[in-house]
């Protein structure tokens, strides 16, 4: 009541159309100011988006590092260099070259080399969430096995019975070899750095090598093994009938299935990452390291028991997934899991 | 006794002029502090923002098509991402093999704009002093020639006759033919790319 008084007031004091104005402007104005606010915060926040999207595709083209802070020493004959997270010589092979045969050009060679692959143990160490214990030992070659096109990362395992009767494995080291040529390739560098970080959990060969190639394809973009447009079309079985990938033995075979093998493993591995996120497989490897059941299990690894963490990091049994794929699973609980583990230590104690 | 004063105003004007211009060169010189070395850039070979020009990192080689002809004219690059834009003036690249390259940027519709061209270099270190600046958050170098290239080539390049076994004993030279066994061109040695603006913009754009 008290305002509408006001408002009378105020329309005797003034005449009726400057009123009017007044009142379409008091409406009007704080209006068209919102508005424009409004708009230029909308604006502003669009274009934020806009810079945002720009700066994650950039990203995404190649794989990008910063600096270690890592400590690096290298010998005085340049032989060999240290750093925080690996060991780094020359094979024989190589000293006798060129490019190595002086210290100037090795030590330079093994501080830059050195620097980069610190960089990449943080890279790596960020998107995985876990590293390695043991530091990795590097070995630069001419030629490794008679090849220079070969890189091959070893995870040694001690295994032994512990004092209440049960089998366990213990990592004792893990090495790198790569020929020179393979280490210029940086995908190649990620690959082999991949396995050096996954086969601490003593995977089975075919998914040891999908992720890395993963990793490779995805992470580091420096891919060499195209994806197969179809799990199902693409599928090689032997004479089981069992999925050529489950008898995979490794780097070291040379077989007409090895391309094949590297294809068809990353294609399955990223079939999983895609339907899944991709943190699918850093969740399987956290339920893994809760457990540590994988240190307990007597030889390799079973495709039955990586789907079992499959299944708890998926929310989803992937069994029938496996075995339209010809793998041979089975669904597995924990408790079936634990009875093999106590199976095998009674037997050794018997 | 009258004494003579010479005027000296003009030596003194002379003077003060000398020293504005020698200030305003100097103002102008004025670099920034090199933008490579800011927290949260990164690298493609992180040894060439390390600040270190002992630790030499490398150009790589683009992903490629998988076939030996297509990937043979792909060129290598080094690329740098600076976590927030800013205006570079100066670039310095040192290389001990770099020829032939171009400098790109990173431009606001995300595509790289060609910001500067050589053809042929000799020195180790080379300032280039871009015409306008270049308002950016990323920098790529592209390598089209190293001093190393020819030496790559005889490595990896080889022509093999191939000739043919007619009858028992008897051979006909068949036609040469080139073998690729590995990449036709080195890759670039960069121990450093520094990137600069001038000290008195940088601050206002950030």
């Amino acid at each position: 009541m008290k305002y509408r008084g006001g408002l009378y007031l105020i329309g005797a004091v003034f005449s009726r159309s400057f009123y009017n104005s007044m009142r379409t402007r008091v409406v009007f104005v704080p209006l068209v100011l919102m508005f424009i606010s409004s708009g230029c915060t909308a604006l502003k926040e669009a274009q934020q988006r806009r810079e945002e999207r720009i700066l994650k595709e950039r990203n995404a083209t190649s794989l990008m590092l910063s600096p270690s802070q890592a400590t690096i020493k290298i010998h005085p004959d340049a032989l060999r260099g240290e750093s925080d997270h690996y060991t780094l010589k020359f094979a024989e092979d190589l000293r006798v070259l060129a490019d190595f045969d002086e210290v100037k050009e090795r030590w330079e060679f093994a501080e830059s080399a050195l620097g980069y692959m610190e960089s990449l143990y943080d890279a790596m160490n960020q998107l995985f969430g876990f590293k390695p214990k043991h530091k990795i030992h590097v070995t630069l070659h001419h030629l490794y096995r008679g090849s220079n096109l070969s890189a091959v990362t070893r995870t040694d395992y001690r295994s032994g019975i512990q004092a209440d009767g049960r089998y366990v494995k213990v990592i004792r080291g893990i090495e790198m070899d790569f020929p020179i040529r393979m280490y210029e390739k940086h995908g190649v560098r990620v690959h082999e750095l991949t396995h050096a970080f996954t086969n601490i959990y003593f995977l089975p060969v075919w998914f040891s090598e999908g992720i890395a190639v993963l990793i490779q394809t995805e992470y580091a973009k420096g891919g060499t093994h195209p994806k197969f447009d179809s799990l199902e079309g693409n599928l090689r079985v032997d004479l089981d009938g069992v999925n050529q990938l489950e008898s995979w033995a490794g780097h070291t075979e040379n077989n007409p299935l090895t391309h094949w093998r590297y294809r068809y493993a990353y294609t399955l591995v990223a079939e999983l990452w895609e339907r899944y996120g991709t943190d699918f497989y850093i969740r399987v490897f956290r339920l893994m390291e809760r457990d540590g059941l994988h240190q307990k299990l007597a030889g390799t690894m079973k495709t039955s028991f990586l789907v079992y963490y499959f299944n708890e990091a998926a929310g989803e049994d992937l069994v029938p997934f496996f075995r339209k794929l010809h793998f041979k699973v089975r669904r597995l609980t924990k408790e079936d899991i634990l009875n093999q583990i106590e199976a095998n230590s009674v037997r050794r104690r018997q | 006794m009258r004494v003579k004063f010479r005027s000296c105003s003009g030596h003194v004007a002379v003077l003060l002029g000398v020293m504005c211009l020698y200030y305003g060169c100097n103002l102008a010189q004025q670099w920034s502090e090199n933008y490579a070395l800011s927290p949260g850039v990164t690298a493609s070979d992180p040894a060439i923002i390390d600040g270190k020009p002992e630790t030499i990192g490398q150009s790589q080689r683009k992903k490629g098509s998988g076939s030996a002809d297509t990937d043979l004219d792909i060129p290598s690059e080094a690329i740098i991402y600076l976590p927030e834009k800013r205006s570079v003036y100066r670039i310095v690249i040192h290389s001990t093999n770099l020829e032939a390259f171009e400098l790109m940027a990173y431009n606001s519709r995300g595509e790289w704009d060609k910001i500067y061209d050589k053809r042929s270099n000799k020195a180790p270190i080379i300032d280039v002093r871009l015409n306008k600046a270049v308002t950016t958050t990323g920098i790529k170098l592209i390598v089209h020639r190293t001093t190393e290239d020819a030496a790559r080539r005889r490595e990896n390049v080889q022509i093999r006759r191939e000739n043919l076994e007619i009858q028992e004993g008897q051979v006909r030279r068949g036609p040469l033919r080139y073998y690729i066994t590995g990449p036709t061109t080195a890759l670039a040695k960069i121990a450093e790319i520094e990137l600069y603006g001038y000290a008195n913009y940088s601050k206002a754009e950030k």
